[in-house]
């Protein structure tokens, strides 16, 4: 169980009565995290919303952890109680797949866009999965996956000139 | 010489005869003629035709000559009477076309210079002393551009309307009573006298700006600039209604809608003192009307770019941008003739200095104004001149009225000695 | 919104090269003079700073963050190194504490005083685009004076500041916040005494806290809503220097409507803003102890980083700015670094603001909210 303080335990307590399989681990301070299973998190993020009255969804992104692993992280903060959540979900899969829950939270709409045009993770039922940041050769491409190179190799996908070849030094005057 | 019409018939016919008969016997040659055929015989034709062709186009040409010249002489003949002469060069020199551009350029640097300063900036500094030059740099750098014209723009309109625009704008200059003699229309020894309407006729010219500019806004085939149309066209409907009917004060205690009269009337006492609610929201409307900074919904920067002129460039800029500002000086002008007392003011000086240093006042009331204020939304404009603006000026025409009527000594004071 | 409404409507692109949209793109739909659906689109900048941070070494990180955002460079990329120093264990120097506090407040009023400008200009008076702009001069002047750079600063470390305050940059520092102060009378008549401006903002851009909440909206524009707000004063960094003293989170309540703020209500809490900062450095400045401005071990123990997780965050101009960032065991640089913007949220919540306002009042609801494209596009 956990051993963080004030309002953080509370809700801790509060979400594993409902939910025995997710495990809790304290951070600094009034600040917790919680691992959710990916077919938790509509339900977790729910929870949050209901019992605490001023969530404010801070953030949320994805990390590759190669070999097709991510994690995605969800981070909340309460103005009110001074207190940060932190939900740490594992996938895993050559594109990994989990419920949207920008319907709950509108501010993590954009997050999980970019979330999917950067990392390839599919959120299902997400309304409008355009692209937000990258052009629209990289579509498809994931660049912030660790296998997306960005050296030279890549040069003839990204459609442009290739760079001309240096003179040489004291090369011949025409 | 003449035009001889029926010396040009018979050398037209000549021709053709000529022409005819060369025809002709190429057609019936081979049964008329002995032996076989000479080229060289038949190319004696061509040129004798060739010949006269060229004989009578020479002569069309002397006589068309000859008849611009005769049109240079009597057009000189017209110039030269002297009345005839004094009246062109009022209208082209002064105060007429080339005094009224070289204000204009003056006034462009002097709104600069004055914005400038209240925004504490120098503004121009380098071209010139003080900047003096710069307009002349501008201009000539806006009329180098390239000249881009969208794609959907209506090319012909898009190339005439900001010069007619410009035209239309400089035409009501003519009316402007500058100096109890230095002025176009209505100087005492003129023959033309200046027209007895001269105030409703400057109105009626100007009626024609919103028009302008909202053809402009639709013709540059953008939606930026369709919207800038219609808001300018809005603005100056709703402006121009109170702005007309402020100007009925002054008129009517003058007794006259003749501008040059209203200026006369003015000698014992200015309007503005017996109108100041009236010169207020003529300022108002006419600030609301040229569409500058409080009132510039329709050339609004941050919501559509440049309004109705976005899609101009180059020389199409720069005239429509002049426009703006003569429109400016137009307001400015007869504000000083209508409350400001025209070209009467400190007697050692001549009409016109009393009347350019009080036209430079009243500018910089404008621009001091302009930049005071936030740009209203354009429901806010209309809801301004029509709720504020239009009763306050209706009232003051209703109380003019009954002022003439009713206070005794006021006839005398306001229709001048 | 009925269909047939929308057979009239026309769609109007409001950027990327609208002169009011510095870099960024809304679509807007347009039915007469209102607006029926806004559709922002992100991109027009993006840099993939992300990416680039996964390729420089701890001390170059912050470099990168603070051309996200010029205005407020030093907000920018202190969240990176405030991340840092959750991994590392740094000693901090109580001087170098108080600098950076000062350091980040100088800078906050800096970036108010750009947005002054910005949104006057936008509402269409040049003169206040102009007036905050000048005094703005003598806080750049000041910041070269310190680091050498007029905007990106860079002037934190992992483990201290870079540079000791000089004599001169106090003095500069003195003149500039001497001439904030003077002006602020000037402003507010300017600003929020102009019954101009009321007309224009006044109703403008309407939204509840909750709503704000539910959009991630932080910092002024959710202080304004009533909502004390504050990571300074919640959640300080224990590197810096807000703790030491007493003072007041700035907040808005109007009394109208409370709980909730228009476009009027945001300027009224941004000049609140630039007093609290104004209070704090004063505050600060007698605090200010001798001694090193770096742990003397900062360099040897930035270079390689343990395995770990470390979470910046700071209340930057426009809100909650945060860095997350995740090394492996022995990095040199990170394995992953998320910048969470304060104008992520901001922008987004245009889609919801922006329907049914006035197609004039646009830029005075975008204006409001302060949106910095280099925040969501990075």
């Amino acid at each position: 169980m956990s051993n963080t303080s004030g309002s953080a335990a509370t809700l801790v307590r509060t979400i594993i009565n409902k939910y025995p399989d997710i495990e809790s681990k304290p951070l600094d301070g009034n600040k917790v995290e919680l691992v959710v299973p990916p077919a938790k998190i509509r339900d977790i993020v729910t929870m949050i919303d209901e019992e605490v009255s001023d969530a404010l969804p801070e953030s949320m992104f994805g990390v590759d952890l190669t070999e097709d692993k991510y994690e995605l992280i969800y981070i909340f903060w309460s103005h009110q109680d001074k207190m940060l959540i932190q939900l740490r979900v594992s996938l895993e899969g050559e594109t990994p797949e989990i419920e949207t829950v920008s319907d709950i939270f509108p501010g993590l709409d954009w997050h999980e866009r970019e979330t999917h045009e950067l990392y390839g993770i599919n959120f299902k039922n997400h309304p409008d999965l355009r692209l937000l940041l990258l052009p629209d050769e990289l579509e498809g491409k994931f660049p912030m996956r660790k296998s997306f190179v960005t050296d030279r190799s890549r040069m003839d996908e990204t459609g442009l000139a290739r760079p001309k070849p240096r003179p040489k030094p004291g090369g011949e005057s025409s | 010489m003449q035009f001889d019409f029926s010396a040009l018939i018979g050398g037209l016919l000549d021709w053709v005869i000529g022409a005819l008969f060369w025809i002709w016997g190429f057609l019936t040659w081979p049964f008329l003629w002995e032996g076989p055929f000479d080229i060289f015989a038949w190319f004696g034709g061509l040129l004798d035709w060739i010949l006269g062709a060229l004989l009578w186009i020479w002569w069309i040409i002397k006589w068309w000559i000859i008849w611009i010249l005769d049109i240079l002489n009597g057009t000189w003949a017209l110039v030269m009477i002297p009345e005839n002469f004094m009246f062109l060069f009022r209208a082209i020199v002064f105060p007429g076309l080339i005094f009224v551009l070289l204000a204009l350029i003056f006034t462009v640097w002097y709104t600069r210079k004055i914005w400038a300063r209240l925004q504490d900036r120098r503004g121009p500094m380098h071209m010139g002393k003080y900047g003096g030059l710069q307009l002349f740099a501008d201009a000539i750098k806006l009329m180098s551009k390239e000249i881009i014209i969208p794609d959907k723009a209506k090319r012909w309109m898009y190339r005439i309307l900001p010069s007619l625009l410009l035209v239309i704008v400089m035409l009501p200059f003519a009316f402007i009573p500058w100096d109890p003699y230095w002025n176009i229309l209505g100087s005492p020894t003129s023959p033309f006298p200046d027209l007895s309407v001269s105030l409703v006729l400057v109105f009626a010219i100007l009626t024609a700006v919103p028009v302008l500019s909202l053809l402009i806004g639709w013709v540059s085939g953008s939606k930026y600039s369709l919207i800038g149309g219609f808001r300018a066209a809005n603005n100056q409907f709703a402006a121009e209604i109170p702005m007309v009917i402020s100007s009925v004060g002054p008129a009517m205690l003058a007794g006259s809608l003749s501008l040059y009269s209203i200026v006369l009337a003015q000698t014992n006492i200015w309007y503005i003192v017996l109108l100041p609610i009236n010169f207020i929201t003529f300022f108002v409307a006419a600030i609301a009307s040229v569409g500058t900074f409080p009132f510039d919904a329709p050339v609004a920067d941050s919501e559509i770019i440049f309004g109705w002129r976005t899609e101009l460039s180059g020389i199409y800029f720069t005239v429509v941008y002049f426009a703006e500002f003569a429109e400016q000086m137009l307001y400015s002008a007869l504000m000083v003739t209508l409350f400001l007392g025209g070209f009467n003011g400190l007697p050692f000086l001549a009409g016109i200095a009393n009347f350019v240093i009080k036209w430079l006042v009243v500018f910089f009331l404008f621009i001091v104004v302009t930049s005071s204020f936030y740009r209203l939304r354009q429901d806010q404009v209309v809801n301004l001149c029509w709720k504020y603006l239009l009763p306050l000026s209706i009232l003051n025409v209703v109380l003019v009225m009954f002022a003439l009527v009713y206070i005794p000594g006021l006839v005398p004071l306001v229709i001048g000695g | 919104m009925s269909p047939d409404i929308l057979d009239e409507s026309s769609v109007i692109w409001f950027g990327p090269q609208h002169v009011s949209a510095h870099g960024w793109a809304a679509k807007l739909t347009i039915v007469g003079d209102y607006i029926v659906e806004c559709d922002p689109n992100a991109g027009y900048f993006h840099r993939s700073a992300e990416k680039c941070l996964e390729f420089r070494n701890f001390r170059q990180g912050s470099m990168i963050l603070e051309r996200i955002c010029m205005m407020e460079a030093f907000l920018a990329e202190y969240p990176y190194i405030a991340a840092v120093e959750k991994i590392v264990d740094l000693e901090i120097p109580e001087r170098a504490k108080i600098m950076r506090t000062i350091m980040m407040e100088f800078n906050r009023i800096h970036s108010l005083q750009f947005w002054w400008g910005q949104f006057a200009g936008e509402l269409g008076l040049f003169v206040m685009l102009l007036w905050p702009w000048v005094d703005r001069e003598y806080s750049l002047d000041a910041f070269e004076e310190l680091t050498g750079s007029r905007h990106t600063v860079s002037y934190a470390t992992p483990g201290g500041v870079k540079y000791d305050f000089t004599p001169k940059f106090l003095a500069k520092m003195e003149k500039a916040l001497t001439r904030v102060k003077d002006r602020m009378p000037v402003f507010e008549d300017m600003l929020s005494g102009s019954p101009t401006f009321r007309l224009r903002t006044e109703g403008v851009a309407h939204y509840t806290a909750k709503q704000a909440l539910k959009w991630g909206l932080s910092g002024p524009n959710i202080k304004a809503c009533g909502i004390p707000m504050d990571l300074r004063k919640d959640d300080p960094d224990p590197n810096l220097a807000y703790d030491m003293i007493d003072w007041e989170v700035p907040v808005i309540n109007n009394e109208e409507h409370p709980g909730e703020s228009d476009a009027f209500d945001r300027l009224l809490q941004r000049f609140k803003e630039i007093e609290t900062s104004l209070d704090i450095i004063d505050k600060l400045l007698p605090l200010l102890p001798e001694g090193p401005i770096i742990d003397p071990k900062a360099r040897s123990k930035a270079n390689r980083l343990p395995e770990g997780e470390g979470y910046g965050r700071v209340e930057g101009t426009r809100g909650i700015t945060t860095v997350w960032l995740k090394t492996m065991e022995k990095a040199q640089t990170p394995w992953r670094a998320k910048i969470r913007g304060p104008c992520f949220a901001s922008y987004y919540a245009l889609k919801h603001i922006v329907p049914g306002a006035r197609f004039a009042d646009f830029p005075a609801i975008f204006g409001s909210l302060d949106p910095y494209p280099g925040w969501w596009d990075r």
